[in-house]
């Protein structure tokens, strides 16, 4: 018997089945539904992707921009006493009217996430260029100036609701998880050095004639704002007036209900509801106080500072009789699908007025200041400010402060901030508050953070 | 890049094995040309039923001489008069015999009384016996699953099964119940699956996705096979058995396997129950009068004015109005009707076997939900007359048809409903609205006419092909094909939300589609062979398999009408469109040699080279093992004086097997386009470096049998280490995202005791009677974690204690001065942080088990199941003043020397009443002892019915979560984690007929 033949056979089978079991079978191909980093940085169509992607996520629920109830907007407003909760049972809401605010407050936790995770997609979208040689050298410039544009703005609200805080300009986590807080004046560096840049590269058109995308103007409308926070006053009013300058682009307009329409003439930035991704295309803000449950209402604060002939009182503040409240009259639009017409407002000219209003007035030229206020409010159609008056610098900041608490409510959280940078916390927001203590003009670094990255300090007081 | 040379390395050795068993056979060969003065002795062997028995080993005693039957049965072997013959076959008594001058050589084998080696074990790519199994493995069979009214056929072992803790996902037919075999051996709960196998058919046993009420832990992928076409479900727990099944054998093995034809006549069977459910407990909430005596009492002790803001209740609900709501939501039956019609048959080389079913369940709740499952099963087996070639094939294919009403948790809500709140529903069944609107609030039941309805097919399909090449060599080869299909439709009509909303309202569908495909082929060689007393069995083998998901999800809106709902032409416009695909490919070798030396010393050595798509490259092979030992001690001569203890076996085992499931393609930098139009996004950090997690798995174990094995008492030990951990690392939001992929120098260690016990207690003509215990002490620690203070885990998890716990705040009582709950400011800032939760609480089981008893009387028998869990759980639910109903027990806080917060609505006191919930307060016992199931089952006496052509016939009543008892105030001890209002199991009583023609 041919001993060999009998069993050739299954050993040369067992070998033909082991020697396939090789790494090639296992290998599989990305997933339509994936992109592979440099598949996205090869051409100009999806770097362009890329971008819109960052806009889109602005609007993202539980976004810090988004104009929600984890918005600056929702938020800072709710801290300024300017709005409050409507169902008090909410703690989460309820700490920030009380400013007691617990480090482990679920919307401020969103808000810290949110604001980073746009820094990420800026940092992501600007190596994906860097690494990149097949885009476009000036569509490469414009993007990048966008980009960063966002990515400074972004910083801007988190310097000024946290105080220090880590800077991330790389998308590296090894290195992100274990960042330290960095001084404000460090963050201001970058938040300058990106927008100069925006500002620089930028072109002055609309891209679309749409009034969502960055242009040179909002890059020069906000340089306005960061450098007036900064008491750059020469900065502040150089770039106010380049804004204002553009009347064929900016012009306040008399009818206050179109003011927070889509692409309205007083636009300088604005996001679209349509970045949400479904089919509600209302704006946030007006989803939060007009609808028929509205989750927040004004406080008494707010209309008690109009005479009741200001357009403003008429045109932009409601009264719901059935909860015995006032409510925020800006956006129209509370619910509705597939029609957009109106855009979450996020810069805009009246503001532009004030930031030159008070540069003039910190550069003693108080006509100039006074001119500028005026503008503001003849347009709401309140008596004038006499510019012959003998008025002290003082006496015109609080005019001027009360004029923006008028004009710019409920808007990204400009009371709170002014109250801040006015250092007018403590004796306004500690005067109906008696668990107010100075500390907290600073949001808690989220608990979570802390216990994620030991390297992370707490604000005093927390 | 490719990179062949990973195979060489077991090419290698694999060649040398097949070389080396075929040296042995050679060696055999030439030994019996050696002998030439015996006679050649030709004859076959049969069972009692004269069938012809292959396999049988016939040894001459004393020499290393020996042969085997062949597929007839028939043997040859050279033997000289004197020579003493013996006759040895897995499951029969051996039989010793001397040859003679006239020395019949036809031999009949009797099958082995003995209950441990009639007990036939699947082992996956093997069989074994209860006797001779060296590794754990678990199994039930139909008679214990078969009749119990369920859809999860994995909810059927609950309480069965040392070792294997289950928990249903919710009280919804449908809903993926959780498993865990020997503990939580992942920090991922998505990477605690079992692998499950049907038919030898690998199937994924991640959940499905859905919007609807299943949402919380997803669809089961089993719910679409049929219960009563179970011939057994077996669980492979420790290395020895798992180790073959490598990569995705750390959380065990569930291997099912479907009934097959049996008899060569052609038998119908017809199976017939229906019953309803309910829902079997109910919380002692506070009714009206002292709810609002509560509510008014806080406003007193606060001092404050009542406003129809914060005490609608007591301004605008009406005053007398008392509405027990459980009763209202949860006091319906829910109707099932179960139909099983089966067709066997054959003839001597072919059995079949042709199943249909049918099943419909309605709901507790108020609507119309109900569910539907048709099945199909066909099984098919033949073999060539000389059974060289066999062939084997089982078909099942199931449909699901869920009608679910109602979003997410609306039911957890009524807990907390005033018993004086308006009306949920108008009597014409719409929701009631108006004095809600009055309130200013929303009907808690808003949202409640959405409806889901998910339709699931899914086919799994096996075919076994195997020829034996040469004596002792069997070529086998297993193919296998599922497709599983699924498609939510997911309803929002307007009239389900507040008229007030409905002018901004759009109707809208949310549409869910998915479909998973996979493919495998294991072509395997087996060899087995007999030399003197050892008897070896090997096999080699490699897999190759894909899988292939897709998932579509879109959103339509716009409906003019609440009848167009779904009908997507209609829809005004389309949004949130999702489709993700995905392809997971694996491929391995595996090997086994399982060395028997005289039934009596036991070795078992597997292997598995595992390669996986999940990884990056580099990174995508690994090798697992194992070596598990048994001696079988009552075979050795000096215990025989011990007749007693008429079986003893050591056993123990040791290996490796490794996890690897993670999401697909999580290697990949990558970007996804953004819900808004136009965008791209990057929506994971990558990390091409992650690797698989290796679970190293020991077990020590010891089997007795007494007296017979009347009594039969196994008791094992284990300890699984889980290491190199593949977690979603948590990370800062600082770094864009939550977390990244990547191993964890981490170990979790499962240990534990297990005990099984089984006992005839008495058996007489007429009556018997069986107990059957079983019994686990689970421990679960995190052994090493380096570093974990700096770690992002420094807040969730503790060295030395185990991954399920709660960090607490520690209680410190009343405060005598402001009244309420105090909890202790551990470091002293004044505020209540992670830093201040410093108690922990195990949330794990501490032991749990079974005891089981059957008793049969004449044409009578009863079964029931005991389960008991060992355990403490969370239950709030004692607030006392805010708006919102409580435990009836909290009105004590209306008395003087109350255990409870004093009364209030101010927002102190409910800061305080969340912490005081956060600490052991918020801690109960939670152990109970719940009557499983219980079965009463009547055969109808044989001779009438023989007379109208019928073989039997069986009357069955069973019924499932009859008592429970348990001091444990809430809803269902077996769900723990929430307030304690959270329930899965129903009480469902059945009554059917079976009936056999």
């Amino acid at each position: 018997m041919n001993l060999n033949k009998i069993f050739a056979r299954p050993m040369i089978f067992s070998l033909c089945i082991l020697l396939y079991a090789c790494e090639d079978f296992v290998e599989v191909d990305p997933p339509a539904h994936k992109l592979v980093n440099q598949q996205v940085f090869n051409n100009d169509e999806m770097a362009e992707s890329a971008l819109q992607g960052i806009y889109n996520e602005l609007f993202r629920i539980g976004n810090f921009s988004n104009g929600g109830a984890s918005s600056v907007t929702a938020l800072a407003g709710l801290s300024a006493h300017q709005i409050t909760a409507y169902d008090q049972s909410d703690l989460e809401y309820l700490e920030f009217e009380e400013n007691e605010i617990l480090p482990n407050n679920p919307p401020n936790l969103s808000l810290w996430n949110s604001a980073y995770k746009i820094i990420y997609q800026v940092n992501a979208l600007l190596e994906g260029m860097e690494s990149s040689t097949q885009i476009t050298a000036s569509l490469q410039e414009r993007i990048e100036g966008e980009a960063r544009f966002i990515r400074a703005f972004t910083y801007f609200y988190l310097v000024n609701l946290y105080g220090e805080v880590p800077l991330a300009l790389t998308t590296d986590y090894r290195e992100n998880a274990t960042l330290i807080r960095e001084p404000a004046a460090d963050i201001y560096d970058q938040v300058l050095l990106d927008l100069q840049l925006a500002a620089e590269v930028l072109p002055e058109e609309y891209r679309d004639g749409e009034r969502i995308y960055v242009n040179k103007y909002v890059a020069m409308a906000f340089l306005a704002r960061v450098h007036i926070y900064l008491e750059n006053w020469e900065q502040a009013e150089y770039y106010s007036t380049q804004v204002i300058n553009q009347s064929g682009i900016y012009s306040l307009l008399s009818d206050l209900d179109a003011v927070f329409l889509k692409n309205s003439t007083e636009a300088i930035w604005q996001l679209s509801p349509a970045g949400r991704g479904s089919a509600t295309s209302n704006t946030n803000e007006g989803y939060l106080f007009i609808s028929s449950f509205p989750v927040f209402t004004l406080t008494d604060n707010v209309p008690e500072n109009f005479t009741t002939n200001d357009l403003r009182y008429i045109h932009w503040i409601g009264y719901d009789e059935e909860r015995e409240a006032y409510y925020p009259f800006k956006y129209k639009d509370p619910n509705s699908s597939n029609n957009i017409t109106e855009y979450s407002m996020v810069l805009r000219l009246a503001e532009q007025y004030f930031i030159r209003a008070e540069a003039h007035v910190k550069s003693q030229n108080i006509s100039g200041a006074i001119a500028d206020i005026n503008h503001i409010r003849s347009r709401a159609g309140i008596d004038l400010i006499n510019s012959n008056s003998n008025i002290t610098e003082e006496e015109l900041i609080d005019l001027l402060m009360e004029e923006r608490q008028r004009e710019l409510f409920t808007e990204w959280g400009h009371r709170w901030f002014d109250l801040i940078r006015f250092n007018k916390a403590s004796t306004i927001l500690g005067a109906n508050n008696a668990n107010w203590e100075s500390t907290d003009v600073r949001f808690p670094i989220p608990e979570q953070e802390r216990i994620k990255n030991p390297n992370l300090g707490q604000n005093p007081g927390y | 890049m490719k990179n062949n040379y990973t195979c060489c390395p077991w090419a290698v050795p694999l060649f040398l094995l097949s070389c080396f068993l075929g040296l042995i056979q050679v060696q055999a060969r030439t030994e019996t040309k050696e002998n030439r003065f015996q006679q050649l002795i030709t004859g076959t062997v049969n069972d009692q039923q004269g069938l012809p028995l292959p396999g049988v080993n016939i040894i001459i005693k004393g020499s290393r001489q020996g042969a085997m039957t062949n597929l007839e049965g028939k043997y040859s072997i050279n033997a000289a008069i004197g020579d003493t013959l013996s006759y040895s076959f897995i499951g029969y008594t051996t039989k010793i015999l001397v040859v003679t001058k006239d020395f019949n050589p036809d031999i009949q084998l009797q099958q082995n009384t003995d209950a441990l080696s009639e007990v036939v074990i699947n082992a996956g790519y093997y069989t074994t016996t209860e006797r001779e199994r060296t590794g754990n493995i678990a199994k039930v069979t139909a008679e214990e699953i078969e009749l119990q009214p369920l859809v999860s056929p994995l909810q059927t072992l609950q309480g069965r099964m040392a070792g294997v803790e289950i928990s249903p996902g919710n009280d919804l037919p449908g809903s993926a119940p959780t498993i865990r075999i020997r503990g939580q051996n992942s920090l991922r709960a998505e990477g605690n699956y079992p692998l499950y196998i049907i038919d030898g058919m690998p199937l994924n046993s991640s959940p499905l996705e859905s919007n609807s009420n299943l949402s919380f832990t997803g669809i089961d992928p089993l719910s679409t096979l049929n219960v009563s076409s179970i011939e057994s479900i077996e669980v492979l727990k420790d290395a020895d058995a798992t180790a073959i099944y490598g990569s995705r054998g750390a959380n065990g093995v569930i291997l099912i396997t479907t009934k097959q034809g049996q008899s060569e006549k052609t038998e119908v069977q017809v199976q017939v129950y229906s019953g309803f459910s309910e829902v079997p407990n109910r919380i002692d909430l506070l009714h009206t009068e002292q709810y609002l005596q509560i509510r008014r009492r806080a406003f007193e002790n606060d001092g404050t004015e009542p406003t129809q803001n914060n005490a609608y209740d007591l301004l605008v609900w009406d005053q007398d109005r008392d509405t027990d709501w459980q009763e209202e939501i949860l006091g319906g039956n829910a109707a099932i009707t179960n139909l099983n019609l089966t067709v066997t048959g054959g003839n001597q080389t072919t059995r079949y076997r042709l199943n249909g079913g049918f099943r419909e369940q309605g709901t507790v709740y108020p609507g119309d939900a109900n569910y539907q499952k048709a099945t199909g099963g066909l099984s098919l087996n033949h073999h060539s007359k000389d059974q060289k070639f066999k062939l084997q094939t089982a078909i099942n294919y199931g449909l699901d048809n869920n009608k679910i009403v109602g979003n997410r948790s609306l039911v957890s809500s009524i807990f907390n409903l005033a018993p004086n709140a308006p009306a949920i529903f108008n009597e014409d069944g719409s929701l009631h609205w108006e004095e809600w609107i009055e309130t200013g609030i929303d009907n808690p039941f808003n949202g409640y006419f959405n409806t889901s309805k998910i339709e699931a097919s899914n086919l799994i399909s096996n075919l076994s092909l195997s020829y034996e090449l040469l004596k002792g060599f069997r070529l086998k080869t297993n193919l296998g094909y599922t497709n599983y299909n699924s498609e939510e439709i997911f309803k929002i009509p307007k009239r389900s939300y507040n008229p007030l909303y409905s002018e901004f309202l759009e109707a809208q569908s949310i549409h869910l589609l998915q479909k998973r495909n996979s493919w495998i082929v294991e072509p395997q060689l087996e060899y087995t062979t007999q030399l003197d007393k050892l008897q070896i069995e090997s096999l080699i083998g490699s897999t190759f398999q894909e899988n292939q998901s897709r998932i579509t999800e879109f959103t339509a809106t716009g409906y003019v009408s609440e009848s167009l709902i779904g009908n997507i032409a209609a829809a005004e416009s389309l949004s949130n469109g999702r489709r993700q695909s995905t392809t997971y490919k694996y491929n391995a070798l595996f090997a086994r040699i399982g060395l028997n030396w005289d039934h009596k010393y036991l070795l078992n050595l597997t292997g598995r080279r595992d390669g996986s798509s999940r990884f990056g490259p580099g990174k995508r092979f690994a090798n697992f093992g194992a070596i598990g030992a048994a001696w079988i001690f009552t075979e050795e001569g000096f215990m025989d004086h011990l007749d007693f203890l008429s079986f003893g076996k050591l056993r123990a085992s040791y290996g490796s097997t490794g996890n690897d499931q993670i999401g697909d393609y999580g290697y990949l930098d990558a970007y996804e386009a953004t819900p808004g139009a136009g965008g791209l996004y990057p929506v994971a950090l990558a990390n091409p470096d992650y690797s698989w997690e290796i679970n190293k798995k020991l077990e020590a174990a010891l089997q007795l049998g007494f007296l017979n094995e009347r009594l039969n008492l196994n008791i094992s030990w284990y300890r699984n280490r889980s290491s190199n951990q593949l977690v979603g690392l948590p990370l800062p939001g600082v770094t864009g995202f939550n977390s990244v992929q990547a191993n964890l120098p981490a170990t979790v260690e499962n240990r534990g005791w297990e005990l099984e016990f089984t006992s005839l207690n008495f058996q007489k003509k007429d009556f018997s009677w069986r107990t059957s215990v079983n019994l686990t002490f689970p421990e679960n620690e995190l052994v090493s974690y380096p570093s974990l203070e700096e770690s992002p885990y420094a807040n969730t998890y503790r060295i030395g204690e185990p991954l399920n716990i709660a960090l607490l705040y520690q209680y410190e009582g009343i405060n005598p001065e402001t009244g309420f709950y105090e909890v202790a400011d551990i470091n002293g800032d004044g505020r209540f942080d992670y830093e201040d939760q410093v108690v922990v609480q195990n949330q794990n089981r501490q032991y749990y088990g079974g005891i089981q008893n059957q008793f049969t009387y004449k044409n009578f028998s009863l079964q029931f199941l005991w389960q008991f869990v060992k355990q403490e759980g969370r239950l709030t639910l004692f607030n006392t003043g805010s708006l919102g109903n409580s435990r009836a027990v909290v009105a004590e806080a209306l008395t003087d020397n109350s255990t409870y917060q004093s009364i209030s609505n101010s927002s102190e006191s409910r800061r305080a009443y969340n912490y005081a919930s956060a600490s052991s307060l918020g801690y109960t016992d939670a152990s109970f002892l719940r009557l499983k199931t219980l079965a009463l089952n009547y055969n109808l006496p044989s001779a009438p019915l023989q007379k109208i052509g019928m073989r039997g016939a069986k009357l069955f009543l069973t019924g499932q979560n009859l008592f429970t008892f348990t001091d444990y105030q809430g809803m269902d001890p077996e769900v723990t984690n929430g307030t304690g209002a959270s329930f899965s199991n129903l009480r469902t009583y059945s009554l059917g007929i079976q009936l056999n023609f």
